[in-house]
């Protein structure tokens, strides 16, 4: 057993048990003992022997005794256990790295196999804790937990298609470390080292102190995978067809030749195709279109499959779109071009158009029910009326469609109020020149299918100042022809032209019905809920103040998975780990309500790694003792104070000393006072 | 005038229990010294302060409250009566503060340091009052630094010397031999020097330091301040005793041993009045549990004789 008078704790002990003793000494009776200044006088007296030992109180010397006794072994306590090899030396948490990633190649099953073997194999002088490393990393195994029972439990665990945050995992064993009993502090991560895993938390601020880290090997810089991501789906109309437009990612990352793309939409395979990779670019988005039933929802999914193919896991994405739903405009314009466009005969079925007579805009300014979108054209704003119905439509929430045909004076403040600023009418003829692709209303014509924005050329136009607005068109000279507002709460788009033969030809294009159709959609006040999650998730959805649903019932198919309760008109709940399509239903009913489409994360579909992170070395604390410690952490010394701290025991055999002494005092005091 | 037979009904008057009560050496002097001067029957400041010395013939100018008209009613003649101007005395109040002074009986009504430190504050004040200069010679505790007041006649030396004779605590082992060195060293002019101490020390250096005062000229009043317990060792029952200076233990039936003590005890004190008187010291024992006036009565006397 190794002692050092240098342990600080010893002093702490002697001091303790001193404690006793002075008070033993300080109530010490002298009894017969007196003073004197004149003692010279009494030389030859004999001089007092010293009175013998006798036991005069048996239960106060018992209590002195025993609270003595346990302040000593409550100090000498954490020496007993390091002589007895009990002390623990080492504690070591094992972050599983369970993310989608970490499948390819096998890897998340051999490593859990690694770590189940190491709990079996390793010392009592270890403590061992394992995280996995998830969507939100949980602790499958605390350090107190029985080493078959753990081992248990990292068996079964299960591969995950989730996204996970090693920050988050970090911080979790962190934390189990700060209060861990070992001398030397380790956190062993059994995962791929996801480069994009680690850069994305290179900003974060250190928080390991005097915690190794040992990493994985890096076996392969870069693994050959085929991956799909980001499905994009949106319904369209040409005519009287109802057409759905699909857009998917396509990687190939390594030497793949060959893939096999299938796409199935409600059960249907909608194409299977072979497509050569060989001096294809790494990255290729898939466009698609198809006709489908409007009024039902759309379930689909795209599978690739080729060789090599490191992870199978992201070879299949899912989409899902609901049912088209007839929405309501109000229309105050003159353009004839409009008006047919926005009648029964073309917009059955998705829009119903209430045309707005310029006689009755009083009664319409008072009507109680708006509609989903107004469409107006500039001119109107002389009117007062027409302007408080535009203010009153952007203020609810609702959608705007204003075409600029005109401008004057009252115009132009109606304009700024919702902050765009007229500055001269551009009369020469002009192309759109440029269109913002990614937005939902122009996404379709990425393909040609549904026409050429190219071709549609503006004649006359209102030169438009919004710093605030987002421009989606701009011309051959620079100018913007279209805009979306963002200052209102309500969506507003702004086009600096009239739908006339006179200012644009865009009414005669084939473009134009998809295009109105899309930006009426794209205006609409439309459920917020996302419908694409990654696994693992959180989600959180949002109902009306006059909803009543009190519960949300997330299913597999007819399956019940799980149920959330709504609170103060908002439910949250927990996307399933695994990708697929899931359906919504509200209380006890089995109308599905809601699909959602769970897919895995594209970054995770990336299998670059990274051998020393840069980010790993951002998170550790700078300091010198580590050094010190490292070289001394096998040492008996490395007891530490919050392990000693954390005995149950020893905390017992303290307060055991401490309460015999509190009885002591009043044994001692009702003595005295009896005497 | 006679103050030694004043001082006996004085007695009764004097109540510890009161002095007890007063806060304050200053309050506790001027307690002790003008409870004993309103006993007198004369004032002590008229007599020694301005003494008559002879007459001579009244000239135009001359203040006419120093005529003596019971003189011209005899002769018909103006005399002036001539005083004669006090000399000026440097009293030097040096305290012993052995462990031993710290000692207090169940009767008495300070401890011996106490009694000697109000002692020597109602001197002080009196002295000033009467315009003698008064300073201080002491021992600092277990110190061997001495402290050391220079005489003076400002009202403000009463202030100085109450300070340190209320910082002075009884600690540490014999020291009067060093004590009565150092006053020899720090005492130049001739000076009354009024010595306060329990004299419990078995040192022929003590006898010796009192005759080098002596050989320099110095007046010595000893005022020996006793417990009644040292005196008359009262004590009953067996016990240990302990000493507060070398910390030596007897183990004692005071019965026994009583008759010893007293002889010893007696033996000790004939022994210093016998030195006392072949130096011309003036001894006076102050007990602890009497008046102090006593000794006041016999230092008026003294100082009179001094004059």
């Amino acid at each position: 057993m190794s002692f050092s008078f240098l342990y600080p704790l010893l002093w702490l002990g002697a001091l303790a048990v001193a404690a006793p003793v002075w008070l033993h000494l300080r109530r010490k009776q002298e009894q017969n003992l007196h003073q004197f200044s004149a003692v010279r006088f009494l030389e030859d007296a004999p001089q007092p022997r010293r009175a013998p030992l006798r036991l005069r109180d048996v239960v106060l010397f018992a209590l002195r005794v025993l609270a003595l006794l346990l302040l000593v072994a409550a100090f000498a306590w954490p020496f007993y256990r390091q002589a007895a090899n009990r002390v623990i030396a080492e504690s070591r948490v094992y972050i599983l790295d369970n993310t989608l990633s970490h499948q390819a190649g096998g890897g998340f099953a051999r490593d859990r196999d690694r770590l189940a073997k190491e709990i079996a194999q390793a010392d009592r002088r270890t403590q061992i804790a394992a995280i996995e490393l998830t969507a939100q990393p949980r602790v499958v195994a605390s350090f107190g937990d029985d080493r078959d029972a753990m081992r248990q439990k990292v068996q079964e665990l299960k591969p995950s298609f989730q996204r996970g945050s090693y920050l988050a995992a970090f911080r979790q064993a962190n934390t189990l470390l700060a209060n861990s009993l070992g001398g030397r502090k380790r956190i062993v991560v059994l995962g791929d080292n996801q480069e994009n895993q680690w850069s994305e938390y290179q900003n974060t601020p250190p928080f390991l102190r005097d915690v190794e880290v040992t990493l994985p090997e890096v076996r392969a810089a870069d693994a050959p995978n085929l991956a799909l991501a980001e499905p994009h789906v949106e319904r369209i109309f040409l005519g009287d067809k109802s057409l759905v437009n699909f857009t998917v990612r396509f990687t190939h990352q390594g030497d793949a030749k060959q893939a096999v793309i299938t796409l199935t939409g409600n059960g249907q395979t909608i194409f299977r195709r072979a497509a050569e990779l060989a001096g294809q670019p790494d990255r290729m988005v898939l466009q698609a279109q198809w006709e489908v039933d409007p009024a039902l929802w759309l379930r689909g999914e795209v599978n690739v499959e080729g060789q090599p193919d490191a992870l199978a896991g992201d070879n299949r994405v899912f989409f899902c779109v609901p049912p088209v739903q007839e929405g309501t405009v109000a229309l105050l314009a003159q353009s004839k071009y409009l008006r047919l466009a926005l009648s029964p005969d073309t917009m059955r079925g998705r829009w119903a158009t209430r045309v707005i007579e310029p006689s009755r805009l009083a009664d319409e300014v008072s009507a109680e029910r708006d509609a989903d979108v107004l469409c107006l054209e500039s001119n109107y704003l002389q009117s007062a009326d027409a302007r408080k119905l535009m203010m009153r439509y952007l203020n609810n929430g609702r959608g705007v469609l204003l075409l600029v045909n005109r401008v004057s004076p009252l115009i132009v403040g109606a304009l700024r109020d919702i902050g765009f600023d007229p500055q001269d009418e551009v009369s020469t003829s002009a192309s759109f020149y440029y269109v913002y692709g990614n937005h939902p209303i122009f996404h379709p014509f990425i393909s040609s299918d549904f026409g050429n924005l190219g071709e549609v050329k503006v004649l006359r136009s209102t030169r438009l100042k919004a710093p605030q607005a987002l421009p989606l068109i701009f011309s051959e000279t620079g100018d913007a022809l279209m805009f979306q507002g963002t200052k209102t709460a309500g969506k507003l788009f702004v086009c600096t032209f009239g739908f006339d033969r006179s200012q644009t030809t865009w009414p005669v294009h084939p473009t134009f019905i998809p295009f109105l159709d899309l930006c009426l959609q794209t205006a609409r006040a439309e459920d917020t809920t996302p419908t694409t999650f990654e696994p693992g998730e959180l989600s959180v959805m949002s109902f009306a103040p006059d909803s009543t649903v009190r519960e949300v019932v997330l299913r597999d198919g007819e399956r019940e998975l799980r149920r959330a309760s709504v609170m103060e008109h908002r439910v949250q709940f927990t996307v399933p780990a695994a990708p697929g399509l899931y359906a919504l239903t509200y209380d006890t009913g089995k109308t599905v309500e809601k699909m959602i489409a769970v897919n895995p994360s594209p970054k995770e579909s990336s299998l670059t790694y990274v051998a020393a992170p840069e980010a790993l070395a951002a998170w550790k604390l700078p300091d010198a003792r580590n050094v010190a410690r490292a070289a001394t952490t096998d040492l008996p010394s490395a007891t530490t104070l919050a392990g000693i701290l954390q005995q149950r025991l020893w905390w017992w055999m303290l307060l055991g000393g401490a309460a015999l002494l509190i009885a002591e005092t009043f044994w001692a005091t009702a003595m005295r006072v009896r005497t | 005038m006679s103050a030694s037979s004043t001082a006996t009904p004085l007695l009764a008057r004097f109540d510890p229990q009161v002095l007890a009560a007063l806060q304050g050496l200053d309050f506790k002097a001027r307690y002790v010294m003008e409870g004993f001067l309103a006993g007198l029957h004369e004032s002590p400041f008229h007599g020694f302060s301005v003494e008559f010395s002879d007459y001579r013939n009244y000239q135009p100018g001359d203040d006419l409250r120093h005529v003596d008209w019971r003189l011209y009613a005899r002769t018909d003649r103006l005399f002036i009566k001539r005083y004669m101007q006090e000399t000026n005395v440097r009293f030097y109040v040096v305290c012993d503060t052995s462990a031993s002074m710290s000692y207090r009986g169940d009767k008495a009504w300070a401890s011996k340091l106490d009694c000697a430190r109000i002692l020597a504050a109602a001197l002080t004040w009196f002295l000033l009052k009467q315009n003698d200069a008064a300073g201080l010679v002491a021992l600092g505790g277990t110190n061997d630094a001495p402290q050391f007041i220079r005489p003076s006649q400002r009202p403000t030396q009463f202030g100085a010397m109450l300070r340190h004779l209320d910082q002075l605590t009884a600690g540490g082992g014999a020291c009067l031999a060093k004590l009565l060195a150092h006053a020899a060293r720090l005492v130049h002019r001739r000076s009354v020097i009024l010595f306060f101490s329990d004299l419990l020390e078995p040192s022929d250096n003590v006898a010796l330091g009192f005759k080098q005062l002596r050989f320099h000229g110095h007046e010595v009043i000893v005022f020996q301040v006793l417990d009644r317990d040292e005196i008359e060792f009262p004590f009953t029952g067996s016990r240990v005793f302990e000493d507060l200076e070398t910390s030596a233990r007897r183990l004692v039936s005071p019965e026994a041993v009583r008759e010893k003590y007293l002889a010893r005890f007696d033996e000790f004190m004939t022994g210093h009045r016998e030195l006392f008187r072949s130096i011309e010291v003036p001894h006076c024992v102050v007990r602890t549990d009497e008046s102090p006036w006593k000794a006041l009565a016999m230092f008026l006397a003294e100082r009179k004789r001094l004059k």
